[in-house]
């Protein structure tokens, strides 16, 4: 039977030998790291992103790298997936982003801090991370709205900065609102460019926040929304 | 109680109960933020109602096991505590600085790092106050009598979470790094050194509440605190899966962590067989149950519900998610929380010489907390299950998938509701006991 002076071996041995072994596999991640986090991209704009990112506890409501609050999305790839045009333009105002949801607090950083913010979760966007987030593995259920439609070749520019973070378009862009394949169908270009002048007048209580587009950038979205056919 | 200087406890237990409200008022700012109700969204928004529930949660445990130790460890050592005046200070100066921490979060004063959100300067007061605390029980042990391993390894458990505190002060701006280190703080206290603190103070009662032999029931104590090192330190590789760190942590980590239940299992069955050998009836049930109820919900908490989604194929798509917090609660609660809860509920009537145990109060304390916290615990897992395969596997919006989770708040809170009427009977319970006074000391043969 185990005497205690045994027990006490067990104890002492194994810390020993785990913490050593710890030891060792953290010198050898160190030794990793700036190859794996490519540490060498890592701007003054990003280092001084990440102070910004602790001094106001984004990671009390977000997660990065999967670690934080689950009360708002994992920022890990938002720059990869949204661009940094729509951040800037979220960034300076997010409930009218996101009209009528979870709200965010809004923070007043300047032209340069936002940039810096930016700038840090690109940088962790491109951390080695062995694949995560994994990708969607389930296929939702098909919507009928499938056939292929041709696209137009020139996207504008603004479209791919702003709209795409939320909408579809032959398979690519965001979830957050309706796929826009064949909305010109839909919708003529008045309708249009009433609908992106203020969306609210238009459908009380609707998610589509009311973006800062000057008039030419919008009467050239609404020319391509309604080719959309 | 043996000693005039282990009254200082009962202000540690006092203290801690009013974090313990405090934190689960903050609790319910959240549920209802989570539901749409966000009214205090411009004064609290979330992320200052997070850090305050989280830091309040790690400060009232902290705050109990100190006022454990201040117990425990004259009676272990036989004798008083060493400069009990200091004490005091400690206490006092513990709280001020809590309080400014909290108050600063209100403020957007914080380091915004999970779990270690107080501000740095707070941290060297922290750590201050945590050496004046480690000073006095040292020098007690030093000057002790007898050296028993119960306050041997109370001690080194104590030591080293303050020792692991430091390496969360270190700044790095790559956030792997960051990330990595911050870790070592949180995994190595809770899954690591915190489960010594726990071995030692459930090694004190149950030799106090079983009568069975301190020599049987501190070998197995070896045994248990050993299996967590064993399986914990590594252990802290599911952590290191996903945020940058080489690969090969994907299997250290995994094999590990799924070694970890282990020691708590091997905590309940400890528990429950030197309960089993009993070689006598202490008078105190409710203690007993606190203790072995500890026992059970640790494994049940830390060690299945931290198992299940451990290994990294499971990990890969739960990481990040609200099945984190579901294994966080009951965990918290039954491995650290309900230890605090035994140590009071064995304390209480030794300080202060009245004997109010077995009472309804305490019972329907006992059952609704823990059936409060299994439902809490049921409500987030639906939440998370839901969360995983809406936003990871269908890939839908992440606020389209949480309006889905919004129905399991509401079920959540109700058994918050549940939970919350337990604690504030236990503390009831708690002021219905008055003040620690000296006419409850006795002496050494009576005592237990």
């Amino acid at each position: 039977m185990l005497s205690k002076s045994q027990a006490r071996a067990f104890f002492l041995g194994g810390t020993f030998l785990f913490s050593a072994a710890f030891l060792i596999l953290t010198v050898d991640t160190l030794r990793q790291n700036p190859t794996r986090t490519k540490e060498q991209n890592m701007s003054a704009a990003a280092r001084a992103g990440k102070l910004i990112w602790e001094k106001n506890n984004c990671m009390g409501c977000h997660t990065l790298l999967g670690e934080g609050a689950y009360y708002a999305p994992d920022l890990t790839k938002i720059v990869q997936q949204k661009g940094a045009e729509y951040l800037k333009v979220f960034l300076t105002d997010p409930q009218a982003m996101y009209p009528g949801q979870r709200r965010m607090v809004k923070y007043n950083f300047t032209d340069q801090e936002k940039e810096q913010v930016i700038a840090f979760l690109e940088w962790v966007g491109n951390i080695d991370t062995n694949n995560w987030p994994p990708k969607p593995n389930i296929e939702p259920p098909a919507t009928g709205n499938t056939v292929a439609l041709a696209l137009p070749a020139e996207k504008p520019e603004k479209y791919t900065q702003l709209c795409m973070a939320c909408h579809k378009l032959g398979g690519t862009g965001g979830v957050v609102g309706p796929a826009l394949d064949g909305v010109g169908k839909k919708y003529d270009a008045e309708y249009l460019d009433r609908w992106l002048k203020d969306p609210p007048s238009v459908k009380a209580g609707t998610t589509m926040p009311k973006l800062p587009l000057t008039d030419n950038e919008r009467q050239e979205l609404v020319r391509f929304l309604a080719s959309l056919k | 109680m043996r000693f005039k200087s282990q009254k200082i406890a009962f202000w540690f237990f006092a203290v801690c109960m009013l974090l313990l409200i405090l934190q689960v008022t903050y609790g319910f700012i959240m549920g209802f933020a989570r539901i749409g109700m966000d009214g205090l969204h411009d004064f609290i928004p979330f992320n200052a109602a997070r850090a305050t529930h989280t830091n309040l949660l790690v400060v009232w445990l902290l705050t109990g096991f100190m006022g454990a130790a201040y117990y425990i460890i004259p009676e272990e050592a036989d004798r008083e505590l060493h400069m009990p005046q200091l004490a005091w200070v400690q206490l006092i100066s513990w709280v001020v600085v809590g309080v400014i921490a909290i108050v600063g979060f209100h403020f957007n004063w914080w380091e915004g790092r999970k779990f270690l959100e107080i501000p740095r300067p707070l941290d060297y007061l922290v750590v201050v106050n945590v050496l004046l605390f480690l000073y006095l029980i040292g020098m007690t042990i030093w000057n002790a009598k007898k050296h028993s391993t119960t306050q041997l390894v109370l001690f080194f458990g104590l030591f080293c979470a303050a020792l692991l505190y430091l390496p969360g002060m270190i700044y790095f701006d790559n956030q792997t790094l960051d990330s990595y280190f911050r870790w070592w703080v949180v995994h190595l206290w809770v899954e690591g050194v915190w489960e010594l603190i726990m071995g030692a103070i459930l090694a004190f009662l149950l030799i106090k509440l079983t009568g069975v032999d301190r020599e049987v029931v501190e070998k197995w104590l070896y045994v248990i605190v050993g299996l967590t090192f064993l399986s914990g330190i590594l252990g802290t590789g599911h952590h290191y899966y996903w945020i940058g760190t080489p690969k090969y942590w994907l299997m250290v980590g995994g094999i590990f962590s799924a070694l970890e239940p282990l020691a708590f299992l091997g905590m309940a069955l400890w528990a429950i067989n030197m309960y089993r050998k009993k070689g006598k009836d202490h008078p105190n049930k409710l203690a007993l149950y606190w203790t072995l109820g500890c026992a059970i919900m640790s494994f049940v908490g830390a060690g299945f519900l931290g198992f299940a989604h451990t290994w990294p194929q499971v990990n890969k798509w739960t990481h990040g998610t609200l099945i984190t917090a579901m294994h966080g609660h009951m965990a918290f609660w039954g491995a650290y929380g309900m230890l605090v809860f035994a140590v009071i509920a064995y304390a209480l009537p030794q300080l202060t010489g009245r004997k109010l145990f077995n009472n309804l109060s305490g019972y329907l304390a006992f059952w609704s907390a823990n059936i409060g916290m299994v439902g809490m615990t049921g409500a987030l897992a639906v939440a998370g299950i839901t969360q995983v395969y809406l936003e990871r596997k269908l890939g839908l919006d992440f606020l389209a998938a949480q309006k889905e989770t919004e129905v399991h708040f509401i079920g959540m809170m109700l058994a918050a509701l549940l939970f919350t009427f337990g604690v504030i009977l236990f503390i009831y319970d708690f002021i219905r006991h008055g003040k620690p006074n000296d006419e409850a000391i006795v002496a050494a043969t009576s005592a237990e």
